[in-house]
């Protein structure tokens, strides 16, 4: 519907909003709005499954400020760093890598490092895997790597399978791109990227959203 | 008359690859494809196919430097002289590994990719994507993530990524190769609708009887040399077993019967208005099964698994005895290696119970079960990682404290990897990774040995390897559990086969006797093997055709 530029530029704008909340109320109600976007498109189950991993890393965030300060400030740290990831998990929901990148190269990116940012992130569920045959294979010889500390002093059998595979993985990816043409001069694309009124409309709205915001937060003057 | 138009041409063409001048991977080739042939390059591992594929889109010397000796010519014009993406618009190629080809995020993209490096307008672009689909019948995968397809609909998807820019010549290296039997047909039927729409089809293939009945010329190429050239007919007549090529069973039991005309395919044999008997030596025979008093090391009851609230295995239950072999067959997803990582608690079974040498394995360890399960996964590459081959072997031993170095020394004879000890496994060869990955799970002398895709993507010089160790290792007792889509191969080194079909055994005894149920066969998406087809009766009664006087071998 938008440009991934307008995308980006709000989930942007939302994270700004986020970071600056100084208080717990704000951050909470930032977070419900999030939800409420999450359950509105329909992602509420793989929300709940990447939450997994977000909301623990979260709350050794929290954790971590609570010893240098208060519960408080824990708290609202833990919560908007929780809220900041959850801005890119709707953002990532909604837009595909490739767009972002191609759009990225309408405004003078060049392609080859928009192309590298978007082709990384759709190989990470391929690494994913390789990972996991790599835990397989190794446990499966007595290698104890379950999750614990102890599984750092066998770091070199998970390390070394993983890093060579990960570079067989980039020269065959890099063999079939080439054979694909890639890099050859006059490229075109799938997808207009054109920012068309409503995009316009949309930034606008919300950047008064986020001026509203502010000068709500810190007074008219 | 004209001279025929050719595609690729090749003078005088040797290579040798990045720091191994001494080393030619081609030597001496001449060659003409002329345009829409279908041609299958074969030859054992290492014979130099690939490579040869390579020099035709400029993959080779531009990508992949290394010291080019003669030419070849594209379309008239030096290979040298022209960019990769200057000559992706002749010829298109399909690599081995669909996953690491294919990096869009929707097969729509992924077919688009190529049209886009090539400046195509949209609307040409999405009338391709369409056209192409259709061609391939993907249409009904355009939206979909090309990661998460099947290996089949990833290798038609790679196929139509390059069919779409329309090359005069499609090249696959080894497109079969990691492919079940249901996919291979898929993919099969694909590239003869390609070839009779008038494109030229070059297929890099070791396993013949997926091939030669549907190619119209065959290159045999031997160290890098084309050592012989002509139709498969002409070919197959010719001692190819010296060039380690394993001929079609159709074919052997063709030059047996001294036919004139040899049949490359069963049906081809079974149209044929045969009276002589069709020679009983070449059927498979099954290992000798051993004693029912041999101890049972492995019994899995009842067990079902769910994975993210999804079914994946459903109420299995089979025993293993010491010096048994039993295959797990079906098609690619059917269950068969989350079946096998219940077995060292990799998986937990939601219900059921399996039990190795007789204590449950869902209250051990892995660790401590790997002490009786020594498992080689698919890809060896997930497990080296030390310097050489012979520390490789030695990490279970260490890990588990259970070095036995006579052991060690006896498995490196059987397994033939004296030569290799020193070396780093990274850089061995496919099928020598692969003996040193199954030495490794045996190193610390489990009781059952399962090895998972033994044979995917390895030449008739490896299998004959592997089925040689594996009767020897049955010989002394031990338990072995195959993993596998290779039915022929199963047929010859399993008593038992274990058919799976989405996560439930739907056959279950001697090969042949599964594979005269037609309906689990089905179910399961496979085929019966070339020799069930042409010795069992219920072979030739699926088959629908039975050759006369053939029906003494049973």
């Amino acid at each position: 519907m938008f440009d991934p530029r307008t995308k980006l530029l709000l989930a942007l704008g939302y994270a700004a909003l986020i970071v600056a909340s100084t208080r717990l109320s704000g951050s909470l109600a930032e977070g419900g709005v999030l939800l409420l976007f999450i359950a509105v498109i329909g992602k509420t189950r793989s929300y709940l499954r990447w939450l997994r991993m977000a909301l623990p890393m979260s709350l050794f965030f929290g954790a971590v400020i609570w010893w240098t300060a208060d519960v408080q400030i824990a708290a609202l740290a833990a919560l908007k760093l929780l809220t900041l990831v959850s801005v890119f998990f709707v953002f990532f929901s909604v837009t595909l890598p490739e767009d972002l990148g191609n759009a990225l190269v309408k405004i003078g990116m060049p392609y080859i490092v928009a192309f590298v940012v978007s082709t990384s992130l759709q190989f990470v569920p391929t690494i994913g895997r390789r990972i996991r045959n790599v835990l397989d294979a190794q446990r499966a010889r007595g290698i104890p790597l379950e999750p614990g500390w102890s599984a750092l002093r066998h770091y070199p059998a998970f390390l070394g399978p993983i890093l060579i595979q990960a570079f067989q993985i980039a020269e065959a990816l890099a063999e079939a791109m080439e054979a694909r043409g890639f890099g050859r001069p006059g490229r075109t694309f799938l997808n207009d990227y054109r920012m068309r009124t409503r995009d316009w409309l949309a930034i606008s709205f919300g950047l008064l959203v986020l001026i509203a915001c502010f000068l709500g937060r810190h007074g008219w003057g | 008359m004209t001279a025929p138009l050719w595609v690729v041409e090749a003078d005088r063409l040797g290579y040798a690859y990045r720091n191994e001048d001494a080393n030619l991977a081609l030597d001496g080739i001449d060659l003409r494809i002329a345009a829409g042939e279908y041609l299958l390059f074969c030859g054992a591992s290492g014979s130099g196919k690939s490579t040869l594929c390579r020099t035709f889109n400029g993959l080779i010397p531009h990508f992949y430097g290394g010291r080019l000796q003669g030419e070849v010519r594209v379309a008239g014009k030096p290979t040298a002289k022209q960019s990769v993406a200057g000559l992706f618009e002749q010829v298109g190629m399909v690599f081995q590994n669909p996953e690491t080809q294919l990096f869009n995020s929707s097969v729509a993209r992924e077919i688009a990719f190529g049209l886009e490096s090539l400046g195509f307008p949209r609307a040409v672009i999405q009338e391709r994507i369409i056209s192409t689909a259709q061609i391939l019948n993907l249409s009904a995968l355009l939206g979909r993530n090309p990661q998460e397809l099947s290996g089949g609909e990833q290798q038609l998807v790679a196929i139509a990524a390059v069919l779409a820019i329309g090359p005069q010549l499609l090249v696959l290296d080894e497109p079969y190769a990691n492919l079940d039997p249901v996919s291979v047909r898929r993919v099969r039927a694909a590239l003869k609708a390609i070839h009779q729409k008038g494109m030229g089809v070059v297929i890099s293939e070791h396993r013949l009887p997926h091939t030669v009945p549907d190619v119209q010329r065959m290159v045999a190429l031997q160290r890098g040399r084309i050592v012989l050239d002509g139709t498969p007919e002409q070919l197959l007549a010719q001692n190819v077993e010296r060039f380690g090529l394993e001929l079609p069973l159709p074919v052997r039991v063709g030059r047996q019967l001294g036919l004139p005309r040899l049949p490359l395919s069963v049906e081809a044999l079974q149209s044929l208005d045969l009276t002589a008997p069709l020679p009983s030596d070449l059927k498979t025979v099954p290992p000798a099964l051993p004693s029912d008093a041999a101890d049972i090391v492995l019994e899995v009851e009842r067990v079902s698994f769910d994975l993210n609230g999804a079914p994946i295995l459903r109420d299995i239950s089979f025993t293993l005895r010491r010096g048994e072999s039993l295959a797990i067959v079906g098609a690619n997803g059917a269950g068969k290696t989350v079946l096998l990582k219940h077995l060292n608690g990799l998986y937990r079974p939601t219900r059921g119970q399996v039990r190795v040498m007789g204590k449950d394995a869902g209250r051990v360890k892995v660790s401590h079960l790997a002490r009786q399960v020594g498992i080689a996964f698919q890809n060896p590459n997930s497990q080296f990682f030390k310097l050489t081959v012979w520390d490789e072997i030695l990490v279970g031993p260490k890990a588990l404290g259970l070095n036995d170095e006579a052991w060690l020394r006896e498995l490196v004879r059987l397994f033939r990897l004296e030569p290799l000890l020193q070396r780093p496994p990274y850089r061995l060869s496919d099928g020598e990774k692969k003996r040193v990955a199954f030495a490794a799970a045996l190193a610390h002398r489990p009781a059952i040995l399962a090895l998972d895709e033994p044979t995917s993507g390895q030449d008739w010089h490896f299998r004959s390897i592997l089925g040689s160790l594996l009767a020897e290792l049955r010989a002394r007792g031990q338990a072995i559990l195959l993993v596998t889509h290779d039915l022929s191969f199963a047929e010859e080194h399993a008593h038992r086969w274990l058919l799976l079909s989405h996560g439930q055994v739907v056959a279950e005894g001697a090969p042949w006797k599964v594979m005269s149920d037609k309906a689990a066969m089905d179910r399961a998406h496979l085929e019966p093997t070339d020799s069930f087809r042409l010795f069992s009766a219920d072979g030739r009664t699926l088959a629908g055709a039975v050759p006369r006087g053939g029906g003494n071998h049973v």
